[in-house]
């Protein structure tokens, strides 16, 4: 701790000007760091939370779009208006199926591969990539790949019918709103099951191995030592993949957008595409708003709730 | 040492300081703000979609014949086209509008422009050009219809375009016919006779007003009265439910593929022409040079639109010209809305497959290029769709309530009273 006297025995001693110029040098020192937040910062907040903040005011407006325009407030209308727009609420449904469905497989699945990646091989890089290249793929490219795989006269039909011969292969999947979704999520869980298995596979090297054999002279047979000794220990790991997938799944867009459009009929519409048209094709931007307003508070409840779920675990164990 | 390291905190600050503000006002200006009529040289932006797809046709012709003669005849006025893809204008219409970075000219979709004409967007040209009324008497009224919003004219058609029938000799040959079926009950007629034979009568890749209205006004009904007052009475009257119910028939007995309700795993109408699968489409010029790429071989016969109880009418669509209101520009810009008028400019397009709008130089058009002169007929009678702000929520409305009607979860009369309804109160507050 620095003496609150030692300033005026320093001031005492030197010159006026040197004594100027260390007090300026020190209140420099002191900004330094802030200045390097700063770039961060201003990008942050001009890039992100301005543009939330507009958003969620346009969300109580009856928004014009023309710069200079006046808009009217209308308060809560744009939220009522939702609550009773049997598109939303199939939207919304149909982005909380899309999250259960293909949330799941991705963290089975990616734990399952990166339990297998685990183990020393020649040929574990190479599949390390093959794992990990759907996820750095664009979405849009595996979008269409997917749409025309899940056409009427495409492989998933051919291989059903003349391949596994379940069925006759005349399934319209992307006409139907389930058979839909589910051409949808597995696109979803295809691309998405390569960045979970990346976070496991991380997870899994921070086991420690004394655990692993202390189970074994102890008798525990495989799954027990998965149960008890490499879940525990990636629990946290856990919690972030199904937090950051839940996000992820009522965010889907890119793929229904490509795949159906949202249809036939709106039976596919979910809540982001519901979005997008209100805001860009119907240039209703406080419906738009209002939409995304619900979105985040219903993603951020959930994530809370998650969050609160696996840190109580935690404390539970300890 | 320290001095050094605040020094960089500090240029680091001001330069993401700089990108920011860059990044948020844009490119594109519009240049000095100097009126034509004096000395001062004029640079007029245009946005346009001339080149969607790659085609480069087009553009040349603008680029490299047409803006030149212009700025030949008009010293002192430069035009800058900026060509961008069809799925992006609107969206780049829209954050311009919001942003006030909007140019001076823009091919706009017909759909569009009484949307953005009642946001303020545009400038009423009829105000604002003495000649209005002369340009606009030459041009199809189903085409300068599409400009009209709340009693005013907010551009002049640009190029037009409408959909005929398009079927196959081996279609014909397949249905036993000589001909192209030319009304309702032909076509009725091929389908019992394509009966079993693997090829659907008809296809078509939605439940839009695009798609479903040449049905609906060709069977006799209507979507609105003529003051677009009121659909209640209009689409869910008796002659358009029939349309509709005679595409519903055809459907639910396998003739018309589910690329209708929106399968988009359907073979698309573009390829199952051509391959067999369908017997007759509806489409527009522009599937010549497309069919003329993917299908060398194939010759696609052009008729009209079956007939019903109310003729062989069509759905007109096409692109406008407007002037956005932010313009400083407005005397050169209004100048070269004229000059697209012009025997000239649309000729010259056509040329390249854009159909005049201009009725006399249709007629010349369709004499140069007898491909043409099926578009130029079914022209004379098309209908746009309603000019109003919310169109694009029409689209909607029309899909999703037709959409349980073919799949036979409800009948045609109550789906389109049920649009009526919703159509009815988009009206009210337009």
């Amino acid at each position: 701790m620095i003496d609150s006297t030692q300033p005026q025995v320093v001031r005492a001693a030197v010159s006026p000007v040197a004594a100027r110029t260390t007090r300026r040098r020190r209140r420099a020192g002191r900004a330094t760091p802030y200045l390097f937040l700063a770039p961060a910062l201003v990008l942050f907040v001009g890039l992100i939370v301005y543009p939330m903040v507009r958003a969620f005011q346009m969300s109580f407006y009856d928004w014009k779009v023309l710069a200079g325009a006046t808009s009217t407030f209308i308060g809560f209308d744009n939220y009522t208006r939702a609550m009773g727009d049997p598109v939303f609420w199939r939207g919304l449904a149909n982005s909380g199926v899309y999250m259960a469905l293909s949330v799941p497989p991705q963290i089975v699945l990616g734990l399952l591969i990166a339990m297998l990646l685990k183990a020393k091989s020649p040929s574990q890089p190479v599949y390390r990539v093959l794992f990990y290249l759907p996820v750095v793929t664009s979405w849009v490219v595996v979008s269409l790949l997917f749409k025309y795989l899940f056409a009427d006269k495409g492989v998933i039909n051919w291989a059903l019918a003349d391949v596994l011969h379940l069925g006759d292969g005349s399934t319209s999947w992307l006409s139907g709103r389930w058979t839909a979704l589910i051409a949808i999520c597995a696109l979803g869980v295809w691309k998405g099951i390569g960045w979970s298995m990346m976070i496991f596979l991380a997870a899994l090297q921070g086991v420690p191995e004394s655990l692993e054999e202390a189970a074994v002279m102890d008798g525990a047979n495989r799954w027990q030592r998965f149960r008890v000794v490499t879940l525990p220990a990636i629990r946290p790991a856990l919690g972030f993949v199904v937090v950051m997938l839940v996000i992820g799944g009522f965010n889907v867009f890119t793929s229904v957008l490509l795949m159906t459009g949202g249809g036939p009929g709106g039976q596919t519409e979910v809540l982001l595409t519901y979005m997008y048209r209100q805001a860009f094709t119907n240039l209703d931007f406080g419906y738009g708003s209002a939409i995304a307003v619900i979105l985040t508070v219903i993603v951020f409840l959930l994530s809370l709730a998650q969050m609160r779920l696996f840190r109580g675990g935690d404390e539970e164990e300890r | 040492m320290k001095r050094s390291m605040t020094a960089l905190a500090v240029t680091s600050v001001l330069t993401a300081t700089t990108l920011a503000l860059a990044g948020c006002s844009g490119s594109t200006g519009t240049g000095s703000g100097a009126t034509a009529g004096t000395a001062a040289p004029v640079t007029l932006t245009m946005w346009g979609t001339y080149g969607n797809g790659g085609n480069t046709a087009q553009t040349d012709v603008l680029n490299k014949t047409l803006i030149p003669s212009f700025e030949a005849s008009h010293p002192g006025i430069t035009v800058k086209y900026v060509d961008i893809p069809y799925d992006s204008l609107k969206q780049k219409l829209t954050t311009g509008a919001a942003g006030g970075e909007l140019p001076d000219l823009v091919r706009s979709d017909i759909g569009w422009v009484a949307q953005f004409a009642s946001l303020g967007v545009l400038a009423p040209l009829d105000e604002k050009m003495s000649d209005f009324s002369t340009l606009s008497a030459a041009t199809y009224p189903g085409s300068l219809a599409t400009n009209a919003w709340n009693g005013h004219y907010y551009g002049l058609p640009l190029d037009t375009n409408t959909r005929v029938l398009v079927t196959s000799q081996a279609a014909l040959d397949a249905a036993g016919m000589s001909k192209p079926p030319a009304t309702f009950d032909d076509l009725k007629a091929m389908a019992a006779a394509l009966k079993g034979k693997k090829i659907a009568v008809f296809a078509d890749s939605g439940l839009q007003g695009w798609n479903i209205l040449p049905w609906i006004w060709s069977g006799g009904g209507e979507i609105t009265d003529a003051k677009l007052t009121k659909a209640t009475g209009y689409l869910d009257g008796s002659k358009s439910v029939a349309a509709v119910q005679m595409l519903v028939d055809l459907y639910k007995q396998g003739e018309i593929p589910n690329l209708l309700t929106g399968n988009t795993g359907a073979t698309s109408t573009s390829d199952g022409l051509p391959k067999g699968e369908y017997a007759t489409i509806l489409d527009g010029p522009w599937m010549r040079d497309i069919w003329k790429g993917q299908f060398p071989a194939f010759a696609p016969i052009y008729a009209p639109v079956p007939a019903g109880a109310g003729g062989s009418i069509s759905v007109v669509g096409g692109e406008d010209v407007v002037i956005p209101s932010t313009t400083t520009h407005l005397d050169a810009a209004t100048a070269f809305v004229r000059y697209t008028q012009s025997d000239e400019f649309q000729l010259a397009m056509a040329k390249v497959g854009q159909m005049p709008v201009v009725a006399s130089a249709g007629t010349k058009a369709a004499a140069a290029d007898p491909f043409y002169a099926p578009f130029a007929t079914q022209l004379a009678t098309a209908k746009p769709r309603l000019v109003i702000p919310q169109s694009s929520q029409v689209d909607t409305i029309l899909s999703t309530e037709l959409t349980p009607a073919f799949e036979g979860t409800t009948t045609v009369q109550a789906a389109l009273t049920s649009a009526a309804k919703q159509i009815d109160a988009l009206l009210t507050s337009k």
